[in-house]
């Protein structure tokens, strides 16, 4: 298996991804271009505040449709932070087919 | 200003492993955190249905505290020196030579006196470890493997972690290897550290330790209403499933996953290219360990627990002690 070298992830795969939480999470009031890329996903202003239980639900999201592992936790705390960092994550590690 | 340019810190993904794995690598040994784990046999299980130590049931998932290090010094042949006191004055004297003669040192702290960590992370854990390795003016320059970079405390906050009182208090407790043989051969001790996993998770005569002990978890999860005060009370514990499981540096799913990635370089090792598929499976278990603490994050989160819902906890706990007890057969076979 190889991975991605290029690890700026683009606007495409950002919207995709808060399509995915909002889907896994049954988020219906806010529209996905409303959630800021940068600001955190937990704790933060963002317009999603998440949990520590959404956040394993993002990480089993993440491995279903991305084939991506993340499995340990003190860097999955790290990675899941925001929606950039998801993205530079996802764009870095998804196997390439 | 002390500091030792030569110490590399790395992130890791449990305390204990990560720490002793660092002094390691910075002794000329090159080893991985996955591998130091399986070696010292980190894997473990223990249900605690009554104890005196704990006021609710609870359980754990790895060896006991200090258990990495010490097994990594009859398996690995690391000599290690080591520093308890009851005197927090002599305690920072000892620590502030060590760093004045280059030598990075593990410490063992209550985390709730790490002022870097995020206030609402803070809890009194009295086992955590973490590398020194400088210091500059009041604070001293910490490698810990749950952070990304090297972070500062000030003296003062150390010193309280250091000496912090109650239960596996640390009473200033230092280590760090003086004699390494960094051209030793893993493949005796990779043997000897699965061979004591299958052991404790197959044959430990003690009806709360190994798959014993996870199917006492499964049959015994549906009685935890009765020793709850209320409802909060419940979902509370039922919660902290998810954060022993999942939080606390277990390297997710209660170490599984970092178990695999030993079997995984283990198996060009020792020559077994059967571990590889094993290091698989026990992915897939640790995926399935992953859906307990969803499982159980979400009910508690909910109040969702009613006798139903705890049966069905019940059952999937018992469906990984199966798991696990056909696990560590095939692997107790296939080292064999």
């Amino acid at each position: 298996m190889t991975t991605n070298m290029d690890v700026e992830p683009g606007d495409d795969l950002k919207l995709e991804i808060k399509q995915l939480i909002m889907d896994t999470l049954g988020i219906t009031d806010i529209r996905p271009e409303d959630v800021d890329d940068r600001e955190p996903l937990f704790g933060g202003k963002n317009a999603l505040t998440l949990d520590s239980v959404d956040g394993i639900e993002i990480i089993m999201a993440l491995q279903r449709k991305y084939g991506v592992r993340l499995n340990d936790q003190n860097l999955a705390r790290h990675i899941i932070q925001s929606i950039q960092s998801i993205a530079e994550f996802i764009a870095r590690e998804k196997p390439v087919v | 200003m002390t500091s030792i340019t030569t110490f590399q810190h790395k992130m890791g993904a449990h305390c204990e492993s990560g720490t002793v794995t660092a002094l390691l690598n910075h002794g000329g040994l090159n080893i991985t955190e996955p591998m130091l784990f399986g070696i010292s046999s980190g894997l473990f299980f223990g249900y605690f249905h009554k104890h005196k130590s704990f006021t609710f049931p609870t359980f754990i998932v790895r060896s006991r505290p200090g258990d990495m290090r010490k097994n990594s010094q009859k398996r690995l042949g690391v000599r290690y020196k080591t520093f308890s006191f009851r005197d927090p004055v002599k305690g920072t004297a000892v620590l502030d030579s060590l760093l004045e003669k280059q030598i990075p040192v593990a410490s063992q702290v209550d985390f709730f006196y790490l002022d870097y960590v995020p206030t609402w992370e803070r809890v009194h854990i009295n086992v955590h470890f973490m590398v020194i390795f400088g210091k500059e003016g009041d604070e001293y320059i910490i490698s810990d493997s749950y952070f990304p970079k090297p972070v500062k405390l000030p003296a003062e906050s150390l010193k309280r972690g250091r000496f912090a009182g109650g239960n596996m208090s640390p009473k200033g407790f230092l280590f760090y290897p003086v004699s390494i043989d960094t051209d030793i051969d893993l493949k005796e001790p990779i043997l000897k550290g699965i061979r004591k996993t299958c052991f404790n998770m197959l044959s430990l005569p003690v009806p709360f330790i190994g798959i014993k002990g996870i199917r006492m978890f499964a049959r015994k999860v549906t009685d935890w209403p009765k020793f709850a005060r209320d409802t909060e009370h419940l979902s509370h514990e039922i919660m902290k499933i998810n954060i022993l499981l999942e939080d606390q540096g277990t390297g997710g799913a209660g170490f599984r996953f970092m178990y695999a990635s030993f079997l995984q370089q283990a198996a060009p090792v020792i020559q077994k290219p059967d571990l590889l598929e094993l290091s698989e499976e026990m992915m897939l278990i640790g995926d399935k360990w992953r859906e307990i603490s969803l499982f159980a994050a979400r009910i508690g989160k909910n109040r969702d627990l009613g006798s139903d819902r705890l049966q069905e906890l019940s059952e999937q706990i018992m469906d990984r002690a199966d798991a696990e007890e056909q696990f560590f057969q095939k692997l107790k076979r296939t080292i064999r």
